[in-house]
């Protein structure tokens, strides 16, 4: 009985989250000024696609990018706005001339990929795999020889996020030969010559 | 079973794709730029899953649900780089607004 419920379900939730997906998307590109609000329209956005995720027979998907994109990469991206904070943020103009004209190329691409996307042939397949994560981890961490190979990526995944960390450490660093008790900034040591 | 067509998550993933793509050439705000790129990598990753509806096991479904785990993994080193080239550069600048960074032009 409740398969029958799900089944009439879904298609309702889909256009809800894609409705409340588009939304704040539409918030974050055109109505907000400061970097906070576009950033709380982006967990907006986040959260509907793990809805539509879960959906589309991907729960754990849907569960990785609210732990990994909501939680994770978005609390990042809100610390910094706060900590970089000059209570100016919101007087920097949204668009300027150029803007306007750069409004083609978006269009242009987004008019072509639906006009190409509508020619194909897409229906649902009868043998998608419901992605939950037994399957996932099987076919991720198969290491016979005859399969996918896919641990080995997973692997460089791991080096390329150490790298990345390493990266933002030295980026986010003021001076990298200077002790931590005399790294004051000496006025324009970063500026150009 | 289900009555999604897999014609309206490609036509959502492109609309979203397209949105991002807004938020990074039209935004003057350096945070925008960055959050208009994440909007783009989850737009691809609902694509992704899209398609993996459309395809039975033996033509790699599963791949299809995998693949999105090492966007979602390489978004993450994005942004944490990304963050910290932003606190770089706006640290002798005092402001976010791209425009402010045009050396390379003069």
């Amino acid at each position: 009985m409740f398969e029958n419920l799900n089944a009439a379900l879904g298609p309702i939730y889909f256009w809800i989250f894609a409705v409340s997906a588009l939304l704040s998307s539409l918030g974050l590109v055109f109505v907000c000024r400061h970097p906070l609000s576009g950033a709380l329209n982006l967990i907006g956005v986040m959260l509907s696609l793990a809805g539509i995720y879960a959906i589309l027979h991907s729960p754990f998907l849907g569960v990785l990018q609210v732990l990994v994109y909501a939680g994770a990469v978005m609390m990042l991206v809100v610390f910094v706005i706060m900590v970089l904070n000059q209570a100016k943020d919101h007087q920097v103009p949204r668009f300027d001339v150029f803007s306007l004209g750069a409004f083609a190329l978006p269009v242009a691409i987004g008019a072509a990929l639906v006009g190409f996307l509508a020619k194909q042939p897409l229906a649902p397949s009868a043998g998608a795999v419901r992605a939950e994560i037994q399957p996932i981890s099987a076919e991720l961490f198969d290491m016979t020889a005859a399969g996918p190979g896919l641990y080995v990526l997973f692997e460089l995944v791991g080096v390329l996020l150490l790298v990345a960390v390493v990266a933002a450490v030295l980026l986010a660093k003021r001076r990298l030969d200077t002790p931590a008790a005399e790294a004051e900034p000496k006025g324009d040591d970063h500026g150009h010559h | 079973m289900d009555t999604i067509d897999p014609i309206h998550v490609q036509v959502l993933a492109a609309v979203l794709f397209s949105l991002g793509l807004c938020a990074v050439v039209m935004r003057r705000n350096l945070f925008f730029i960055l959050m208009g790129i994440e909007l783009l990598l989850n737009a691809v990753n609902l694509s992704l899953i899209g398609f993996a509806r459309t395809l039975s096991a033996e033509q790699g479904s599963l791949t299809g649900h995998i693949v999105p785990l090492f966007t979602i993994a390489v978004a993450a080193a994005e942004a944490c780089v990304g963050l910290a080239m932003v606190i770089c550069i706006t640290r002798g600048k005092d402001t976010v607004d791209a425009d402010a960074f045009a050396e390379m032009k003069e």
